[in-house]
This record gives C-alpha cells, structure tokens and sequence, in this order.
C-alpha cells in the first residue's frame, strides 16, 4: 500500500532526475538503469525514501530561505519578537512529523530489508544455479560447480534465472563482489563464505566491480557481466567445456599470485572441492 | 650490530629522491621552516615564543595554536584532495592519469586521516579553548598543564604523519586502515606503522583534552550557571567531550592490537591463525561512528550560537535542543554496524542498526526546525557568520537526507563504498561541521584576536566555497549512482568523466574560497586597527564571553560573574539601559590567583614524538631514550612545587580601566 502511495511521487523524482541529469536512462550504468530484480527492488526503495524524506527537506530548505529574507535586519519588518523561544505545539509538529515519517521508514527498511537480504533466495525464481566467487588479487574467479567448470574475470549468467553466488577471498584484503545494475553488493573475506542471490532481467553486458579497495590494483579489478538466453547459456557451457585450460591445484597456485588487469580465462575443469578448500586453508593453524 | 639498535630499519633510501612531486614539496617546506625559523631569530623572538606561546597554559592562547595547527593541515589535506580531484578527471580509459596507484592510495589515506585527526579534532579544540571556559565563566580550564600537554601530543601526531610523506611511506590503506590490508603480510612497509603511532600519540592528547573540558564544564561553572542555564556549545561540547572519553579508549585499544600483530606477530585481525579482522572493522566503527558525533556536536552549538546572536533573538527550543543533543549523544553508540551492512549480517541484526540510525535523524531535524525559528521573528544580521549558518540548512538538509538513505541496508548494498557514499560524508562533514566551524571561527575571532575579520572577503570566500562545494560534490552523487566507487585512481567508464571533471572544476572553486580566507586574514591583520573591537562585544552578543574585552585578559574576567539566565549578558545590557554602565574606578579589586607556564607538557609531547617516529623504524636506542624521556619529564614535574602566581589588583584595575575607556570611546 505504501509502495502504492509513493509511486506516483517516486515517478515524478524519476522524470525531474532525468531532466536534471539531460541523458535517457540507457546512459547510466548502475543502479538507476536496473537490469535484474533485485537492482530494480532497490531503485524503487531509493526513490520512495526519497519521497518520504522530502516531505520534511523540502519545507526545510523553503523555511531557510524565506525566513532569512523576510527577517533580515536592512529591511526591519514589525513583527520582531526578541523573548519569543518557546512553543508546545510547534515543538510538538516537529517532534512528531519526523517521528511519523521515521515510523513509516522503519516499517519499510525492516520488511525490505529481509526481503532484500542477500542471503535470502528470490520469491518464486525457481531452483537457483550456483556459482562459488572467490576474490583474488586482483582478479575475480568464477567457479561453476554443477557444470565443473569456471572463468576468470568473465561472468556469464541466464537471463530470467535466479543465481545463487557462495562468496570467499584467497590471497587478497577483503574485498566486495558488486554488479550494480543487477544486485546487491557483498563482502568477500578469506577463511569465511558470504553468499548472494541476483536475477538478471534483461540480455545484455554490465560492469561488475570491486567495490572494497584491497590494494594497489583495486581500480583495474572488474569484469564482465554476460547476461545470455538460456539457450546462449546452454552453448556457452558446452564451449568452455572445450576449453584446453583446467583448473588443477598446480593451475590455481598460479592463478592466485598478484596480477593486475588480466584478460579473461576459461578453464573446462576445476579441482574437487576447490572453492571449499580454498576457505578451509585459513582455518589451519599455519598457513603457507 | 650498534647501527641496527640506533637507526632500526631506516636508512637514506628511505627518503623519496625518485618521486619529483614529493621532494619537490620537501624543498618548498624545508625553506618555508628556514624562513621562519630565520625570521625568529632575526627578529629575536624566540624568548617570546618559548614563554608566550610554547609554554603557555592560558586556555586562550593553546585554542589559537590549535587553530594554527588546523589551518596549515587543512591546506596539507586540501592539497591532497586537490591531486586527487585531478587525477580522477584525466584518467579515464586508456590515460592512466599522473598518479601510479601506490602514490594515489597513499594520498587518499593522507587525505582522510589528516582531515579527520588534524584538521577538523584541533579547529574543534581550538574553538572549544578559546570559548567554553569564557561562556562558563571560569579562569581557565580545570587542568591548564595538561591542556598544554593536549596540544602538544595533537601537535607531534600531526607532524609524525607529515614525515612519512619525506621519510618513507604513509598508510595505503585508507583512512580507517583496515585489516588484512594494513597487517604486515599486505603491507609490509613503515606506512601503517606511521599512521597507528601518530593517531596513538594524537590520540592520548585528545582523550585527555576530552577529560579535561567534561572536568572543566562539570566543575568550574560560575555561581548561578546550573546546567539548564549553559549556553547550548557549552552543552554540545560536554557532549561531545563525552564521546571522546567513551570512545577513544576503544580506538586506542584497536590500535594497539593492530600494531602487536604488525610489531610482535600476533593474530589479532590477521587472516590466519584464529585472527579476525571483522573484529576490528566492529571495534574502529565503534570509535568511529562516535567520532563523527564528536566533530558535528560542537558545530550544531554553534549554529545555535551564531543564530540566536545574529538573530537578536532568544534560541528556540533551548530545552529540547539539549535533549536533542543528549539523545543524539546516546544512540551514536548503538549505529555502527551501518558502516558494513554488506558484510553480510542477515535481515533482523541490519534493520536494527539501519534502523536505529534512522531514529537519530529525529532529534536532529528537531535541532534544524529549532535554528529556523530561531531566526523567524527576529532581526537577522547577515554578517559572514550567518550566511554559513544560512548555507548550512540547505546542504545539511541534503546530507541528512541522503544519510538516512544509506541507513536503509538494501539501498546501502548500492551505495556503500560508492562514491555516493563520499558525496554524503563530505555534505555533513563539510557542510555540516566545517561550516559551523568557519561560522564559529569567525564569529569568535574577534575575542581572540581583538579585531573583526574583514566582512566583503569573508563574503567572497563564502560565495566560492560554497558554490565550489556544490559543483565538487553533487556530481559525487550521480556518479555513486552509476556505480562509480571510492578510491580508483583510473576507470574504464568514459561516460563518468564528465562528472569528475566538473568535480574537479568544484575543487578548483573551492581552492579559491581558500585564498580568499587567507587574504582575509591577512587583510584583516593589516587593517586590525580599523577593524579594532573596541567594547568587546562586536555582534551584540547574549553570553558571558562578551562582557570582557577583546582579546580577553590573562585573567578572563576580573570578578567572578553570576548568571541567572541562559543569555545573562543581553539581559544585563537590557537593565544596563535603565542603571548605566558602572565605572570600573568604584569597584574593589582583588589579587587573582593564576597558574604558571610549564614546559613540561611540550618536552613530554617531543620525548613522545621521538618514540613514535623510533616505533615505526625500530629503533630500539631512540625509543628508549623517548620513553624514559616521557616519564622523566613526568617525574621531573612532580618536584615542581613553584606552579602558582598572582596577578595583583592594581594591575587588573588598570587593564579593566583601559577597557573601559576604550569601550567609551
């Protein structure tokens, strides 16, 4: 109901911030252009906080202006009361406004918030096919288990088809798994597993980033986002499974040492357990 | 064998000879140091310095240092921001920009702390001495040494920071240095080791400055000044002092267990052996998030101040604007996990949080709506500290806003770590708590230095920073929004860099609202005899810090006063209008108690600096020699029993009659 109400409100913002920022929505790459579920669930709660808020911003910033021209000293205006600084009801609008607004928000963040929980999968997606992402310096590595395949720097997802993403860091500071035009952002910390769920909508490429600065070659670590039909999907998994390269323990011992902007890697098998086994090193009492 | 014990792991090539930029900034301060140290010796003034200012302990004096200290690191800070404003513009695509990523790192780490620690904590502790124990009524603070002491540590932290830029490396690590990144295993070098002992060393002066001014406001208030009846900074600082107590032990603590796992191979917040660097990502927003309450807090009394002066009305709402203070000052303890929602914490512990940041936003658009009709009503005299405080509603109003935003998780799992993010901080750190304390410095100037600053200057400076903010730090947001993050020093997206280059275009304003502020300075010392305070009270103030002249006696005030009001000046210049000034000639003087000028809190401070700087290159010879140092000094105080003088009755009789005549005149 509440999303209702603010709808119309939130599509005016939409129009005044194209106006104001003189492109069309295909120009932006983030989370103003949202191509997944997830993306577009949060542009929609941006602009209806937005709209909430305003009811107080705006009165504020008309309030500061009006009163400071009005009342200015070069034009002295009758009404000048020097000892007038108490009010039980106007204190009492703005103790109680706000409140109902914050009220409102909190209601809002914290239903929004478990349904938007990263952890959480999408209602009514379906089975989600899994990829295990594991930051490295400064590269990302994609793991797809049920095919045993996996990618470096090159993520290709189904479009319409919820994935769901296990998340860890070897070799690297912590780090953030992020493609703003899809989805949330997650953390990735070495000896622990974050997980994520995204739902791409539409075909297409998208930057996917770090977000976490981790060190000297944090700005060149992205990489592409392939959001491909099912049946793309299906042919894609069949070429990387041609692929010549395969991701033994030897392979991935080099993968992990530091390299920055390195071009994009498929390798047709991947060590069992790695994903796992990469985790579980840090909880050794020494570590290599 | 010897060598190692006395110099550690420093040696020459330590020193940057490679990097033009650096060295070049090395020659530019190492003439600048000549110079002045030069010109004082030419000029004989180093007496004068020792006695007058190194060593003082008079409250007013130690908030004039503070200031100085914040000035000249704001332009180190700024200068940071500048070079990274324009790195960003150019490097885009296949330009790599000016800046390999190693330097570009460092200067954003640079920027944060310097900014933080030694630009916005000492212009807050300058304004804080120049003012609280003269709104309380007081002769100084409760503990003048160690005041003196304060200062000093602030001082040594500040400079232990600057070295690195010569000596070695600072932090790549950003400002908050998060581990793994800042253990020795990803950053084996000297940085990380500068940035926790000169926040280490700077921290102890501010924990014990915070000590020191709760101890003051609780203690030494005049007769009369109950705590319903402290002008509202003072309440605003007490709770901010209250912060820094609460929270900078924990930033004390955190540090050291970081250096213990760089310096003695521990596992505390490392990645292996059981460490956990989640703990110190909780512990650092545990100070952290206080922190910035700490700085914004004195900025809101400010505000409250400037407005009700310059208004010539009673401040609205002063019940709730303490109570509004005091609940901001309790819930600051309970938001810090907002600062890492993406870390993964689950629905219920990230509603809480966001929501509980959410809460704050109350008491603080109750502040707001309390200055805007502070101002309705009266008669507004829109000298230069009114317009920052008119400037302030508009940004603050949007910073707050897109704060609460970013208190909401889902919309934070877009915009943590985004430029988003650094466009909102620097909307309340800058139009926020910067403002204010412009607005502040300026209003209180004159008490400290005995003139007004020049207004048509003031206006222009106030005109290019602020305009230059907007254009700086709007951009910010839409970049944010188009998943533009902290911290690249190079990006593929060309459709960004006409945002960065209009950001830059925003610095560029603001370094000229800078210049401005500096030749108004100096054209204000120029023409301080026309710009003179002659009574004292330039703005038609409403608390005590008025009723004396500017700049305010040794003593502060000749009588201890007793206030029945919040604004007991205005209302004794309101019955003043039916009685007349009373001739200070009919008054009975009495000697004045006052303590001496120490420099044992300047050679602890040097002692600390030496084991700072010995710390991060252990040096095992220099750093006991610091440490004994430092407690010696110590010892060396206790024996001092010589610590008290007075200031005789014919001489403030005759300093309050000049006053008085000079008022009249």
């Amino acid at each position: 109901m509440l999303h209702r109400s603010f709808k119309t409100a939130s599509k005016l913002l939409l129009i005044a911030s194209f106006l104001f920022l003189c492109g069309c929505e295909n120009n932006f790459t983030g989370v103003l252009n949202p191509k997944g579920v997830v993306a577009f669930k949060e542009r929609q709660l941006l602009f209806d906080c937005i709209a909430l808020m305003l009811i107080v911003v705006i009165p504020v910033i008309i309030m500061s202006f009006a009163f400071a021209f009005r009342y200015r000293q070069s034009h002295p205006v009758k009404d000048y009361k020097p000892n007038w600084s108490h009010s039980v009801l106007l204190e009492s609008i703005w103790w109680g406004v706000p409140c109902v607004i914050i009220l409102i928000l909190g209601i809002l963040t914290w239903k929004m918030t478990h349904k938007l929980d990263p952890y959480r999968p999408i209602d009514g997606a379906g089975k989600p096919m899994k990829v295990q992402v594991v930051a490295l310096p400064w590269k990302w590595l994609f793991i797809y288990p049920e095919q045993n395949i996996a990618t470096v720097n090159t993520l290709v997802l189904p479009v319409n088809k919820q994935t769901e993403f296990f998340l860890t860091s070897d070799n690297v500071p912590m780090s953030a798994f992020f493609v703003p035009q899809i989805g949330s952002q997650i953390y990735t910390m070495a000896g622990m597993r974050t997980r994520l769920h995204l739902l791409p909508t539409s075909e297409g490429i998208y930057e996917g980033l770090n977000s976490q600065y981790n060190g000297d070659g944090f700005s060149e670590m992205h990489f592409k986002v392939k959001v491909v039909s099912q049946d793309e999907m299906k042919k894609w998994f069949a070429k990387a499974k041609r692929s010549s390269k395969s991701l033994s323990q030897a392979t991935y011992r080099v993968v992990r040492q530091p390299t920055i902007a390195d071009p994009a890697a498929l390798y047709s098998g991947v060590a069992p357990g790695l994903f796992k086994q990469i985790i579980k090193s840090y909880h050794a009492p020494t570590h290599p | 064998m010897l060598q190692e014990l006395i110099f550690g792991k420093l040696t020459l090539d330590a020193i940057p000879w490679d990097v033009p930029i650096v060295m070049g900034v090395g020659v530019v301060v190492a003439l600048g140091a000549l110079g002045v140290l030069g010109y004082i010796t030419y000029a004989r003034k180093w007496g004068y310095l020792w006695t007058d200012w190194i060593t003082t302990i008079d409250h007013k004096k130690l908030g004039i240092m503070y200031m100085i200290l914040a000035g000249v690191m704001l332009l180190r800070g700024f200068s940071d921001a500048v070079m990274m404003r324009a790195q960003q513009a150019i490097a885009a695509g296949s330009n790599m920009g000016y800046l390999p990523p190693e330097h570009y790192d460092q200067i954003f780490s640079a920027h944060g702390v310097i900014m933080i620690f030694f630009v916005a904590m000492p212009f807050m502790f300058g304004l804080m001495n120049m003012v609280i124990p003269l709104q309380i009524g007081a002769r100084d603070v409760a503990y003048p040494y160690l005041n003196n002491f304060s200062f000093w540590m602030t001082f040594v932290g500040a400079m232990l920071i600057n070295i690195s830029l010569f000596v070695g490396k600072f932090a790549a690590t950003g400002w908050l240095a998060y581990p793994p990144l800042s253990e020795t295993y990803f950053s084996p070098g000297v940085g990380v080791d500068y940035y926790v002992w000169g926040l280490q060393i700077a921290g102890v002066g501010t924990l014990l400055a915070g000590v020191n001014f709760i101890a003051t406001i609780m203690k030494m208030r005049c007769p009369g000044m109950t705590l319903m009846k402290m002008p509202i900074f003072v309440w605003s600082v007490l709770c901010a002092m209250i912060l820094v107590a609460l929270s900078f032990p924990i930033l004390t603590v955190t540090l050291a267990l970081l250096e213990l796992d760089r310096m003695m191979g521990m596992h505390f917040f490392t990645q292996f052996a059981g460490g956990n660097m989640m703990m110190y990502i909780n512990l650092i927003w545990a100070w952290g998030h206080p922190e910035v309450y700490i700085l914004v807090l004195p900025a809101f009394g400010i505000f409250s101040e400037v407005a009700a002066t310059f208004s010539h009305k009673k401040l609205f709402g002063y019940t709730t604007m303490v109570w509004a203070i005091a609940i901001i000052t309790v819930l600051s303890f309970i938001v810090w996990v907002h600062h890492f929602f993406t870390m993964g914490s689950g629905g219920n512990v990230n509603s809480f949080f966001g929501i509980a940041t959410m809460i704050i936003a109350i008491p603080t658009g109750v502040k707001v709506f309390n200055w805007l009709f502070t101002m309705y009503k009266g008669r507004i005299n829109f000298a230069t500290p009114m317009l920052w405080v008119t400037a302030f509603f508009t940004t603050f109003a949007i910073g707050g806003m897109t704060g609460v935003l970013m208190a909401i998780p889902p919309v934070d799992f877009q915009t943590h770590n985004s430029l988003f993010l650094i466009a909102h901080f620097h909307n309340v750190i800058i139009g926020g708590v910067l403002f204010g304390y412009f607005a502040g410095l300026i209003y209180w100037w004159p008490k400290a230095f005995g003139f007004t600053l020049d207004e048509k200057s003031g206006k222009w400076a106030f005109g290019f920073w602020v305009t230059g903010f907007y254009v700086a730090f709007m951009p910010l947001y839409v970049l944010g929004l188009n998943g533009a993050m902290r911290r690249l020093s190079h990006y593929d997206n060309l459709t960004w860099q006409p945002y960065f280059i209009v950001a830059a275009i925003g610095s560029a304003l603001i370094f000229v609202g800078v210049c401005f502020q500096i030749w108004q300075i100096f054209i204000s010392i120029k023409n301080r005899a026309a710009l003179r305070d002659k009574t004292g009270d330039p703005w038609n103030g409403r608390t005590l810090e008025w009723t004396m002249s500017s700049p305010a006696p040794d003593y502060n005030f000749a009588f201890t006063p007793t206030v029945k009001d919040i604004d007991q000046f205005w209302l004794d210049k309101e019955n003043a209008k039916e009685i007349g000034p009373i001739h200070p000639d009919k008054l009975e003087y009495n000697d004045i108690h006052m303590p001496k000028n120490t420099s044992v809190g300047f050679w602890i401070a040097m002692f600390s600096g030496l084991f700072g700087f010995a710390m991060v290159w252990h040096m095992w010879i220099p750093a006991a020699v610091g440490f004994i140092g430092m407690i010696g000094s110590v010892i060396v105080r206790t024996f001092d029993k010589d610590t008290d003088y007075y200031i005789k009755a014919d001489v403030v009789k005759k300093t309050e009659l000049a006053h008085f005549k000079e008022a009249i005149s």
